[in-house]
């Protein structure tokens, strides 16, 4: 058995955590985030979300219904739009921990069609100390979600507690 | 014949009319877990166990996976959306929306909604109606709540 192979606990000594997302004193007002990723909806992902949240509407799952309500393709259901834009915020945004407590202003701008690619970026638009939580602060962003175009298809107010640094949990 | 429903088109709806919506949903790991990582959310408050055993949540108690609430958002929103949603030709608007209690695997939703206002439309083939909608819990603990404004078809215009 070599040195670095020593029964399987090496490896765990030598690992330096990477840790993900950020922290309440991250959170300028102002400061912009270009999340990661992407993410092409599948028509398997229209069909299953909107099926398994019982969102029975045919423009989400019936193509020559959307069709003939002059849509080039099915919808995709909206919910899952500002879920997948939710979706690509977490890591810059909430990762860190902190309950999410509300949304206002959501529009829904433009359909997405299955085949499109949702992109989101986020603006801090209010950040500031919890007198209730300790530990957190409540934090405000606008977020944008855009198809591949560069069309904004869908925006909110996103307001969540942010833990602080220094907090181990 | 007509694919959907012949009671929830612009026309029918009466402002201050309050409904309980048919079927409870009881969230499981394939609605919060799948949901959770089909869009890309990364927190593993959502579906890593062992992390919310032994943390509990910063000492909130919450030593269980913890629901999306994006998830509960959608899953409220989509128990009414038969009754809601079903002749929509568009989702226009969320607001207000609020995540008033925690949700867990096992808890079972169901969704209530109220029909705030009535508005013509610039198309005038459908009008635009705001709902309220609560998700409350197997305890009666309102888990959720919301604002929403869909473009709804005219009967006038599309039933036969």
């Amino acid at each position: 058995m070599s040195e670095t192979d020593s029964g399987g606990t090496d490896f765990r000594a030598r690992a330096k955590p990477r840790p993900k997302g950020n922290r309440f004193e991250d959170m300028h007002e102002g400061r912009v985030f270009e999340h990661h990723w992407g993410r092409t909806i599948t028509g398997g992902d229209n069909a299953a979300f909107t099926t398994q949240t019982l969102s029975f509407c045919p423009l989400y799952f019936n193509e020559p219904y959307a069709q003939a309500l002059g849509h080039p393709r099915t919808v995709v259901n909206p919910l899952l739009v500002f879920n997948t834009v939710f979706g690509l915020t977490v890591e810059d945004l909430s990762e860190g921990g902190g309950p999410f407590l509300g949304v206002d202003e959501c529009r829904f701008a433009k359909p997405v069609y299955v085949g499109d690619t949702l992109i989101a970026h986020s603006t801090v638009v209010g950040a500031r100390e919890s007198k209730g939580q300790q530990g957190f602060g409540i934090v405000t962003w606008h977020t944008v979600g855009t198809n591949q175009h560069g069309e904004i298809v869908v925006e909110f107010k996103r307001t969540n507690l942010v833990r602080r640094r220094g907090d181990a949990t | 014949m007509s694919l959907t429903g012949a009671t929830n088109y612009f026309e029918d709806f009466v402002v201050g009319d309050v409904v309980r919506h048919a079927r409870g949903k009881t969230m499981c790991e394939q609605d919060n877990v799948g949901i959770t990582l089909m869009v890309l959310n990364t927190a593993e408050g959502h579906f890593n166990e062992d992390l919310m055993q032994r943390t509990g949540m910063g000492g909130r108690g919450w030593n269980r996976r913890l629901q999306f609430g994006g998830v509960t958002i959608a899953m409220v929103i989509g128990m009414s959306m038969q009754d809601t949603g079903e002749n929509a030709l568009a989702e226009l608007s969320l607001d207000k929306i609020r995540l008033k209690s925690p949700v867990f695997h096992g808890d079972t939703l169901y969704a209530f909604t109220e029909v705030l206002a009535k508005a013509d439309a610039e198309q005038p083939d459908a009008g635009v109606v705001t709902f309220k909608h609560w998700g409350v819990n197997q305890k009666d603990d309102v888990v959720f709540e919301g604002e929403r404004r869909v473009l709804i078809k005219r009967r006038s215009h599309y039933a036969r």
